[in-house]
């Protein structure tokens, strides 16, 4: 076999090139790692709030919270219905209102939506791993909010000890900061329910029931029986699906903007590729025509030149790669589409999303690389006698 | 001494500007074995067509070549590539070495198309570097190397797998005089100590003096 050296040399010897072609590739597999990584930060926020024993009741139809709308007297009847867990003496069930408020944020940087729920006592305790960090929760009934590690000090008064209006003339205390395991909570602003209720107008009604259930094998009796009134009109879900559907819009926009964009550049590189890879084999026709001479036959040729043009592909995926790890020290926020409010993502980056990133590189550099080599493989070794 | 190189009634015709030029016409060429014979002619005369052909880099129009004991028309390209690594060496005019191997990594190339172990053929190569004296250069690129060195080491190449025969086209084209005297000297000490068949195209009068037989080819016919 032809020694990998040889490539390797090779590629450290045309510097320029090498560098050049490489740096188009670590261009796409940056794009296409950091949309993968946003994917699975969405994935890791949207989804990380889900338990599989927690149920949520929303009125037949609606898609999200936000536009779910049930009579708070009907909170007891999900309450009773069977494989309700209990806890602290009543049934383990919140009825919780989800409204958005538009606020400015900080810095003069425009306006954006953020969400505010309205929680009972229990909601804490719905979730896995909802923890307040720094202050306390907020008192019921009174004008206190707790917010979301995520968006503290992004607005102007949302940050620990400060306040900010809910609504025009409602003005709320900031009393104290939590963290949910990275889940979209940490986008939100907690209240008391009476309190959002009251400022935002909609007394005597919830978005939806938070409920614990005594195992995840209850659920389908719950459903069957929260669902069997029609005239209830409600539709019980998992907490696991209810998430993973709340994501789908956003993850399905970051995955087909990631992929478009990445699949163009990605055109673009490989022809990239396949320049360098020629210009490379042109100038090496002689020594070429010498392997061939000395007895190399065509396939060992095309491997070789393969080889080439995979590792140089893969240097520069190494390269993009590397680039988009970084990401993971960055936050950003975006909307999300069910909510129509805020949410602040990381990148989370995976060693499957490092792998199929070099994997494609990699495919990049065989695209790319093939029809040079097959030129290689087909130079006659009379070449190699022409002075 | 039994016939090493035989061409017989060999025609090669090339397409140019659709007219058919026919190169060599009828040739008929014996070598025998541990010869060095020397190839000469003006240019165009069909010189490095017949030791192309000779070294199973091209065939024939029509007529035979059989290069020790091997009928190289009768043999699929793969099969003319097993057989040139495994019976000639190759010396060029521009030596040919691959410029981002080491000499000892250039002369070792014919070696990994064997079955030897990676010891053996650094044994090997270090040998035939030490036959043309650059023992002291094993680890020296091509571009740290003169001219004659380089040749040197092509010449190692060309004898590191213990080859029937050498071809070498020009070996002295591109050299100074001293070094060409060094290099005929080196290819005399291959003949006639190591018993190698070679077959040299040349130029140049003062080099095919250092033949045995000197062959003139003219207008593809041998005069």
């Amino acid at each position: 076999m032809i020694p990998v050296r040889y490539n390797l040399r090779s590629l450290v010897v045309r510097k320029a090139t090498t560098a050049a072609t490489s740096l188009g590739i670590a261009l796409v597999v940056f794009v296409l790692a950091a949309s993968m990584m946003l994917v699975s930060g969405i994935d890791r926020t949207l989804g990380a709030a889900g338990r599989a024993d927690n149920a949520i009741v929303l009125r037949r139809g609606s898609d999200a919270e936000l536009n779910s709308i049930i009579d708070v007297q009907k909170v007891g009847l999900v309450a009773a219905a069977p494989g309700v867990a209990t806890a602290g003496g009543g049934p383990a069930v919140a009825g919780e209102i989800v409204v958005v408020a538009t606020m400015n944020k900080v810095g003069g940087e425009g306006f954006t939506n953020v969400l505010i729920r309205g929680v009972t006592e229990r909601s804490a305790s719905l979730r896995g791993a909802l923890t307040v960090v720094e202050g306390r929760a907020p008192s019921p009934g009174a004008d206190e909010v707790m917010i979301g590690k995520q968006i503290r000090g992004r607005f102007p008064g949302v940050d620990l000890g400060q306040s900010f209006e809910l609504k025009k003339n409602r003005a709320v205390k900031v009393v104290g900061v939590f963290t949910d395991g990275g889940s979209s909570h940490e986008s939100e602003v907690w209240g008391d329910v009476e309190l959002i209720r009251s400022s935002f107008g909609r007394a005597g009604v919830v978005s939806g029931v938070r409920v614990r259930l005594t195992s995840p094998a209850a659920f389908d009796a719950f459903k069957q029986s929260v669902e069997g009134d029609k005239n209830l009109g409600f539709e019980a879900l998992r907490e696991t699906a209810f998430l993973e559907k709340q994501s789908e819009g956003l993850r399905a926009f970051v995955t087909a903007l990631g992929a478009s964009i990445a699949f163009f550049f990605s055109v673009g590189a490989m022809i990239g590729a396949m320049i360098t890879m020629y210009a490379s084999i042109a100038n090496r026709r002689r020594e070429i025509g010498t392997l061939r001479a000395l007895g190399f036959p065509r396939w060992q040729i095309l491997l070789s030149f393969l080889i080439e043009s995979i590792t140089l592909a893969l240097a520069g995926g190494a390269l993009g790669a590397g680039a988009a790890t970084a990401l993971k020290l960055v936050s950003f926020s975006m909307m999300n589409f069910s909510t129509w409010s805020e949410m602040v993502f990381t990148f989370q980056p995976t060693p499957g999303i490092l792998g199929g990133a070099m994997a494609f590189a990699g495919v990049m550099g065989l695209v790319g690389g093939f029809f040079p080599a097959l030129a290689a493989a087909r130079t006659s070794p009379v070449v190699a006698m022409k002075g | 001494m039994s016939t090493q190189i035989e061409v017989r009634k060999v025609v090669k015709s090339f397409e140019r500007g659709g007219q058919t030029l026919r190169v060599l016409d009828a040739l008929d060429l014996q070598i025998e074995e541990g010869s060095f014979d020397a190839l000469m002619g003006p240019s165009g005369s069909g010189k490095s067509t017949l030791l192309n052909l000779i070294a199973g880099l091209d065939r024939p129009t029509s007529g035979e070549v059989i290069v020790a004991g091997a009928s190289l028309g009768q043999m699929s390209e793969a099969a003319q590539a097993t057989w040139r690594s495994r019976t000639l060496g190759f010396i060029f005019q521009s030596y040919n070495l691959i410029p981002v191997l080491t000499a000892q990594e250039n002369v070792e190339l014919p070696l990994l198309l064997t079955n030897l172990s990676s010891a053996e053929r650094k044994r090997r190569s270090e040998t035939a570097l030490r036959v043309v004296g650059l023992e002291q250069r094993m680890g020296h690129l091509p571009r740290m190397l003169s001219g004659g060195q380089e040749q040197r080491v092509a010449i190692a190449r060309a004898i590191v797998n213990d080859p029937a025969v050498i071809v070498a086209d020009e070996p002295t084209g591109d050299l100074d005089r001293q070094s060409a005297d060094d290099i005929l000297t080196l290819l005399q000490k291959l003949n006639t100590e190591l018993g190698k068949t070679i077959l040299m195209v040349t130029h140049d009068p003062m080099a095919a003096e250092r033949a045995k037989t000197v062959h003139r080819l003219d207008k593809g016919r041998l005069a």
